[in-house]
């Protein structure tokens, strides 16, 4: 095995390392635009030209394994001036108008610039000018002014989604990226290009121009849009989502997610979002307050016999919510039927890649923590009971059976025969207009807690801000309406129920949430 | 004065020597049919010890080259003639192609033999229109004969070969951008490593020879490598195309032995200089080798000789250029030359060549300031070495040697200015202020 010093410190590495892989071993960062640790060598910037003791010229880093006994000098005089000179050359054509520009404040060439710029031009010519504002994709702009052709979005759609949309015209300083005539880049993780673009030549038509990077906080997530279960940093700015991107995490979702799920967020913002309880008062449903609210769920569900109670759950709640619902159906009210369906759109709505046929995010959570009923006790014959009249409380958590299930006239028809219905969820829906009682809850980027994906790892979502108006987190909603009931539980977080399922469901053991940290934990066999 | 040695010239005159009964009747496909005769190391052999060195500008020993591909073929192995001739100033291999086709296509059968290769292809500029009719011709005339294709000469082996045209880019001479387009793909150099004997079109190991290199090997395989070193110098053996342009009397291809001086093959073979003005400078072998001053016309042309005077053999593309002429014009034209065939990949190729021309228009026009002579060596040396292909220093050294050697013309032309009265400000080139007044750092 190859042992190399670079910058005076060794390292023992795996034959055919590079040498930038090396340094990033040991925690030294070489400056770079176009290497990518996903996509393939191209070598082109030049920006990672270090020295190698006994090379009389620079090498790349990038392209340059690392051999036994190699010295490598990444802040030598050599390897500074190059780098200097590839970043005089890199800003000979490039629009010098940061403070205009979106990528400011996240631009690598901005980055560098202060770092192993000169701080001062030599040029004095006019600059090469290149079309702006070029809609390649209905996802992405061009400002091909602003781009130093490092080829990374060309090589991610060459490789990565391997569609080939993109690729260079013309030559020397007037080389452009661009679409053949009629083409369009238009596949479904045509976005990442944006993440890879490490200047603002690339921009989300979706974000540009709302925020300055800086505006905004960031907070780790998980995309609720599939079963994959994507990492995601959710930017927001006063309580509002402006832009998703991809957290990078190899066992799940790599450096990527697919434009549905980053632009799938718009929901979150409706203006019909559900700010507080309502509760049926004859055909209409009229605002209510919580302690009210809560007294009349606790009623709602007492009301009935165990026998005469159902839970219908939905995969897009949290473990931690799920665990609660069956407890509070299951111990506290003594009920027996629940069930959780997936948002199983079939096999043609995946893509093979990220974007799974199952569009929900916790199906597999709800399966591990016994919310889907076993063999034939699921929610066809929960209907069947409701429309036998053996059935009479219902109780739905983030699901819309009648908007969803299809037969929406049959379901809608039972579910008016039930004498209470009871829906937690964060929209108006088709199944909510029927209920008595209706509990304002929170949409994913207002919780905390977790997701277990299609794969069976355990994923932390976490709070980026508060749900609108009155709505509260679901936990919450369920631990009161549990104490309402007479239950003494005293959940203060997620993070207590979590130490409660890794105790009571073997999977979980591991779940916990000083395990998880930012990239999950997998299931327990 | 030495007479010309007629060897890959040999057919240069003769009427109709592009056809196969010609070409036969004067010695043609000798040298294929001693080659598959002999075993693929007896080859190599041969050629290595004849000393022979790639004209296609680099001037790597070619027996070296063919010995680097694997023994043990595990996928198939192509060669490449690289018949692209962009370099400026050289025409040998069109001469090649269009008057002798059928010498390339011996060399090429040749030298896929000695590599193991069942298949060629010869990268033609597509400018070669007449050179590309004649050498399909050719071909087939070969292929009937039994010199391309199956079972050659009746000896068992198959070597075919494929023409290929290019779209017009210099870059596409460099080895691994030629074999990029050759595979269809944008012209671009691919980084190295890997290095073409191992990973070269389509992946597979591959050797990219220059025309004029494949056209000597039959003759060597003929007559002997002990032969061949009678001819040129020790580390530069046998003869070569010189071919002359610019301020002479008789421009034209020579065939010389390497070695021979520079003032030699200009004043008694390619006739003098016009009006029997003096010289001013050559540049000895195409556009991107460094530039030779009038002292130094006896430098003999070769690889040694060249780089005892910092210059470079090249393609052995010598041009004249007489006292009358303007540096920094030619410098420019260079320049600008570099900058529309850069292919534009990587950073400071595309910037430096593009730069560097706006710079020198400057000047040009009377709007230069002393500093840009440091800045332009500045860009240069930014340029040189930081390259993915050679390229870069391609574009840099003319410029740099320009300005090393004939810096006085530089500052002339930058002291008398546009030799105008005072243009006042230039509005958008230079933001409106008079160049001179622009202060400029310039770092070594
Ligand atoms: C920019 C550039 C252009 C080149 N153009 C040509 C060319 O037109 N013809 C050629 O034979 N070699 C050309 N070369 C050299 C080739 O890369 C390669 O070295 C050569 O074809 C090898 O053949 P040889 O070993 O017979 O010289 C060029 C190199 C560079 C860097
Ligand atoms: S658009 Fe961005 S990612 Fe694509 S080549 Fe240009 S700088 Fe690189
Ligand atoms: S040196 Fe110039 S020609 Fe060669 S790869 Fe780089 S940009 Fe292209």
């Amino acid at each position: 095995m190859p042992k190399v010093t670079i910058d005076g410190k060794e390292i023992t590495v795996n034959p055919g390392t590079t040498v930038i892989v090396a340094a990033k071993q040991l925690g030294i960062t070489i400056p770079h635009y176009c290497w990518h640790e996903k996509l393939s060598i191209a070598g082109n910037c030049r920006m990672c030209l270090v020295e190698v003791v006994g090379q009389p010229k620079p090498l790349i880093a990038c392209n340059t394994q690392a051999t036994d006994g190699m010295v490598v000098k990444t802040t030598s005089e050599m390897a500074v001036q190059a780098r200097q000179g590839v970043m005089e050359f890199l800003l000979v054509n490039h629009p010098l108008d940061c403070p205009i520009c979106d990528q400011c404040g996240e631009c690598k060439l901005q980055d560098y610039a202060f770092e192993h710029g000169q701080g001062y031009s030599r040029f004095i010519e006019e600059k090469v000018h290149k079309p702006k504002r070029v809609p390649v994709g209905p996802r992405v702009m061009l400002d091909a002014e602003r781009c130093i052709l490092c080829s990374r979005c060309i090589r991610f759609c060459d490789e990565i989604t391997k569609t080939s949309e993109l690729g260079f015209l013309q030559r020397g300083n007037h080389v452009e990226i661009g679409t053949s005539p009629g083409r369009q880049l238009d596949n479904n993780y045509s976005m990442n290009t944006i993440d890879l673009c490490p200047v603002g030549a690339l921009t989300n038509r979706d974000y540009r121009f709302k925020s300055r990077v800086w505006e905004m906080a960031q907070t780790a997530s998980i995309c609720p849009g599939c079963s994959t279960g994507c990492n995601i940093t959710v930017w927001h700015r006063h309580g509002q989502i402006m832009r998703l991107t991809p957290r990078i995490n190899d066992t799940v979702n790599e450096h990527w997610m697919c434009d549905t799920g980053r632009l799938g967020y718009k929901y979150v913002h409706a203006a019909t979002r559900l700010a507080t309880p309502l509760v049926k008062s004859g055909a209409a449903q009229r605002p209510t307050a919580w302690r009210n609210a809560l007294r009349q769920a606790a009623e709602l569900l007492k009301g009935a016999k165990a026998a005469a109670l159902a839970g219908l759950a939905g995969p897009f709640a949290t473990n931690e919510e799920l665990y609660l619902f069956r407890k509070l159906l299951t111990q506290v009210l003594g009920g027996k039927r629940l069930d959780c369906r997936p948002r199983d759109k079939g096999p043609e709505s995946a893509d093979g890649f990220l974007y799974k046929a199952d569009k929900s995010p916790n199906y597999r959570g709800a399966r591990e923590l016994g919310c889907v009923a076993a063999g034939k006790e699921g929610w066809e014959s929960i209907l069947a009971g409701i429309e036998a009249g053996e059935i009479s409380v219902l109780y739905v958590l983030h699901e819309d059976p009648v908007g969803e299930f299809g037969e929406s006239d049959r379901i809608r028809a039972a579910l008016g025969k039930l004498q209470g219905l009871l829906v937690q969820d964060i929209l108006p829906t088709a199944t909510t207009q029927l209920a008595h009682l209706v509990l304002a809850g929170s949409a994913f980027p207002e919780r905390d807690g977790s997701f277990t994906n299609d794969g069976g790892r355990v994923q932390r979502l976490h709070r980026a801000f508060h749900p609108p108006g009155d709505a509260r987190a679901d936990w919450r909603i369920l631990r009161d309406l549990a104490q309402q009931l007479g239950a003494e539980w005293a959940y203060d977080s997620p993070a207590d129920i979590m130490q409660e399922i890794a105790v009571e469901v073997p999977a979980y053991v591991k779940a916990v949430y000083a395990e998880l940290g930012s990239l999950g934990v997998a299931l327990q066999a | 004065m030495a007479e010309q040695i007629r060897i890959i010239s040999k057919n240069f005159e003769v009427p109709n020597a592009e056809t196969i009964d010609v070409f036969i009747e004067r010695g043609g496909y000798e040298g294929l049919k001693k080659a598959l005769r002999l075993t693929v190391e007896e080859v190599v052999e041969v050629v290595k010890a004849s000393g022979l060195r790639g004209r296609g500008g680099a001037g790597f020993p070619t027996g070296v080259k063919w010995s680097f591909m694997p023994k043990e073929p595990k996928k198939p192995h192509y060669l490449c003639c690289n018949a692209d001739e962009g370099e400026p100033g050289t025409f040998k291999d069109r001469k090649i192609i269009e008057t002798d086709p059928h010498s390339l296509i011996e060399g090429i059968i040749i030298g896929a033999y000695a590599i193991r290769s069942k298949l060629a292809f010869v990268y033609v500029r597509g400018e070669f229109g007449l050179g590309y009719r004649r050498l399909s011709a050719a071909l087939e005339e070969a292929r009937a004969r039994g010199f391309v294709g199956q079972n050659l000469d009746g000896t068992g082996h198959d070597i075919d070969i494929i023409l290929y045209r290019g779209a017009g880019a210099y870059i596409c001479g460099e080895e691994t951008a030629l074999m990029e387009s050759l595979e269809g793909k944008r012209g671009y150099p691919r980084p190295k490593p890997p290095f073409p004997a191992g990973y070269g079109v389509y992946g597979c190991p591959t050797t990219v020879n220059n025309v004029e290199t494949l056209c000597t090997v039959p003759h060597i395989i003929k007559h002997g490598a002990d032969w061949y070193r009678s001819m040129g110098t020790k580390a530069s053996p046998g003869t070569t195309l010189f071919g002359v342009s610019g301020h002479v009397n008789r421009p034209g291809l020579y065939e010389l032995p390497l070695g021979t001086p520079l003032r030699e093959i200009i004043y008694e073979h390619a006739g003098g200089v016009p009006g029997g003005r003096k010289i001013k400078g050559v540049i000895p072998g195409g556009s991107s080798t460094p530039i030779l001053t009038a002292e130094m016309l006896d430098t003999p042309m070769d690889h040694d000789g060249l780089r005892t005077v910092s210059s470079l053999f090249g393609t052995g593309a010598i041009i004249v250029m007489d006292e009358t002429t303007d540096i920094v014009a030619v410098t420019r034209r260079i320049a600008e030359f570099y900058h529309h065939e850069s292919c534009g990949q990587c950073t400071p190729c595309r910037e430096g060549s593009g730069w560097i021309p706006q710079i020198l228009r400057r000047i040009e026009a009377g709007q230069g300031r002393m500093e840009d002579l440091d800045l332009l060596l500045s860009i240069c040396a930014n340029m040189e070495g930081r390259t993915i292909c050679p390229f870069g220093d391609a574009a840099a050294w003319p410029i740099r040697y320009n300005i090393s050697r004939f810096r006085a013309d530089f500052e002339e032309r930058i002291r008398r200015g546009s030799g105008l009265p005072d243009p006042g400000p230039v509005p958008g080139v230079l933001g409106g202020r008079r160049a001179d007044l622009i202060p400029v750092q310039v770092s070594a």
